[in-house]
């Protein structure tokens, strides 16, 4: 499909050759709002758990002040069960966005051997072994990694209700979710919420090297898209078609 | 010696009055933790046939029949004497030899469907392994030809409920767990090494006095014993709550009896009444003598090492614990991306660089072309 003239944004000629600049508008709001609790919420669940794990204590005399602080292990914890009922209820978002808006639903196309030769490619890429990559509204190995990091706030969220609902073994949330605490014991369930802790700040870690690389090498607008909703690309990228809507018609923002 | 069919019928026929009866029965109520309405059925009870228990010892250490003969209420002498018919065990009996086991068959065949096995200890799954043999047999022969005829298996202390020691790593047995091996009969999971002994009769105790299981969570375990974890109901827990730790055996801390999280106590995942009914005959427990829980109603609890740690290390890794592992995975991360990150900016140079010499030598092509041109 070619881009209609009405359609661009921005007409810039850098070294002679015309770019077309085209806004497509991918991500709904219940995303972004999704995203950005997600963000507050994995940083606190993240530096409480640490404290949870190993408290503060400072000696004789000294717990009135962390008192006086909050940091004692009573406040710590209740901070890190609200966020994490945040981090619970803010996933809901996520599951309304992927309903109601298409370009919500950038997940990998795991059937299509298409997709596979893309994803080689745009790995290739990230080893530094091929200096440029097909464009994309979102590049496969992106799409495997956020099916991967759902996937690990899942195990957290599942793991840590388990956990909290077990005070009352005979309430309705260790109905729900006490079942996990059956194969392997409960000690197992704190091992795998820390272990799993540790991968997602890992992966957070890479996500926010891998956008602030990819803003500054490819200049498509990854981080601004995440608040706009919107990426600015001069070419149409490869993917396009996962936002066209029944009628063959591109979503622009 | 003589039968006797009941509490009742002990009685009468060792001539007492029903009116005694009434009163050890009332005694026995309270005894129980039972409401005085309870009396009725009580009573009602102790007219019944005792029931007949057969208590089997596997893969074990004998330690759960030591917590249970030093039961405080009800009395273990009650409870063997009075409450229940003990036909078989062979620590407590007096017997021995092929007599005994001969004795053992003819309760099996007498009782079929009506019996009650208590296990204590592991079972090795594999009967030609030639461990933990019994008169001649398997223990694990005799444990299923034993719960084949029984009524309810009570599973007492944790090998038996989960295997425990035996099936720790490298479990060089295969130890299982009784519900690994008996499949087709109630379970009840009575763990802990040892179970607090005032549970190990009590739970017997329900039976024998309602002839029916007691409430089960979804563990197996009796409710009323292991329905609340050590950490909820800990006198050491407004401690943790304030952020008062003891940080070695050694600090001030500990000996002013703060809290033993630090320290490795698994009392935050651990199902027990030791905070609540504490040890012979409320006592003390673990954590009050000052060392943490071991957790040792829990599941696979011996290959949650160190002890002495909050959380265990990744089993047989030896990586240590999670918070260091993730730190250097930390630093090794930012290390890979600055590297990442350097290359990335070298190779966008070059790459910028040649394509602005390309875009050069195209402007020069050109200009080259339109002189021809002209």
């Amino acid at each position: 499909m070619t881009v209609k003239e009405r359609d661009f944004v921005e007409t810039s000629i850098p070294d002679g050759k015309q770019l077309n600049l085209v806004r497509y508008y991918i991500f709904s709001p219940f995303l972004r709002i999704f995203h950005w609790l997600m963000v507050i919420s994995i940083i606190v669940l993240f530096a409480t758990g640490i404290v949870i794990m190993t408290p503060m204590s400072m000696g004789e005399g000294q717990y009135v002040a962390l008192n006086e602080w909050h940091l004692s292990v009573d406040w710590i914890r209740n901070l890190h069960f609200v966020f994490g009922f945040i981090l619970t209820a803010a996933f809901l978002f996520r599951i309304y966005g992927y309903i109601v808006n298409k370009g919500d639903r950038l997940l990998p196309n795991i059937f299509k051997i298409k997709f596979w030769d893309d994803l080689v490619e745009v790995m290739l890429h990230y080893c530094l072994l091929k200096y440029t990559h097909k464009q994309f509204l979102r590049n496969p190995m992106a799409r495997m990694s956020y099916v991967a990091i759902y996937g690990l706030i899942i195990v957290e969220i599942f793991t840590g209700l388990a956990m909290y609902f077990q005070v009352n073994p005979n309430g309705v949330g260790a109905f729900l979710f006490g079942w996990l605490t059956v194969p392997y014991g409960e000690m197992a369930l704190h091992v795998v919420h820390h272990l799993v802790a540790w991968a997602i700040f890992l992966f957070a870690a890479i996500h926010v090297y891998m956008v602030v690389r990819a803003d500054f090498m490819e200049r498509e607008g990854e981080i601004s898209s995440m608040i706009s909703g919107t990426k600015i690309l001069a070419h149409l990228p490869d993917d396009i078609n996962d936002i066209r809507n029944e009628h063959g018609k591109i979503i622009k923002g | 010696m003589e039968k006797y069919d009941s509490i009742w019928d002990m009685y009468r026929k060792k001539g007492i009055s029903r009116r005694s009866f009434i009163k050890t029965c009332t005694a026995m109520t309270a005894l129980l933790g039972l409401a005085p309405t309870m009396l009725p059925k009580v009573v009602e009870a102790a007219e019944k046939r005792l029931p007949v228990v057969i208590w089997l010892h596997g893969h074990e250490c004998t330690g759960c029949s030591e917590a249970f003969i030093r039961s405080g209420a009800p009395m273990t002498s009650d409870v063997i004497l009075n409450m229940i018919a003990l036909e078989y065990d062979d620590t407590l009996s007096a017997a021995s030899g092929e007599p005994f086991e001969h004795h053992l068959q003819e309760v099996i065949k007498e009782y079929k469907g009506k019996y009650i096995l208590a296990v204590e200890g592991a079972v090795p799954p594999d009967a030609s392994g030639g461990y933990c043999m019994v008169g001649g047999k398997s223990f694990l022969e005799q444990i299923k030809e034993v719960a084949d005829g029984a009524a309810a298996v009570i599973a007492y202390g944790t090998c038996a409920a989960w295997g425990g020691i035996q099936a720790a790593r490298p479990n060089p047995t295969q130890a299982v767990s009784i519900s690994d091996v008996i499949k087709n009969k109630p379970i009840i999971n009575v763990p802990g090494c040892p179970p607090i002994p005032e549970v190990m009769t009590g739970v017997i105790a329900h039976y024998a006095m309602f002839g029916e299981l007691p409430p089960l969570d979804n563990k197996n375990c009796p409710k009323q014993f292991y329905g609340n974890r050590i950490h909820d109901t800990c006198y050491r827990r407004p401690f943790f709550d304030a952020g008062m730790f003891a940080n070695d055996f050694n600090d001030a801390g500990a000996k002013a009896g703060w809290c033993l999280y630090k320290l490795g106590c698994r009392g935050p995942e651990t199902y027990a009444s030791c905070g609540s009914m504490r040890w012979w005959n409320g006592l003390s427990y673990p954590i009050q003598s000052g060392h943490g829980c071991i957790g040792c109603t829990s599941k696979n609890f011996w290959d949650n090492d160190p002890f002495y740690q909050r959380l265990p290390e990744v089993a047989g890794l030896g990586l240590g614990n999670i918070d260091k592992i993730g730190a250097v995975a930390t630093g090794a991360l930012a290390v890979g991306i600055t590297a990442h990150l350097a290359t990335s900016a070298v190779q966008k140079k070059k790459r910028d660089k040649k394509e602005a010499e390309k875009i050069k030598q195209a402007l020069e092509e050109q200009d080259r072309q339109s002189k021809r041109k002209d």
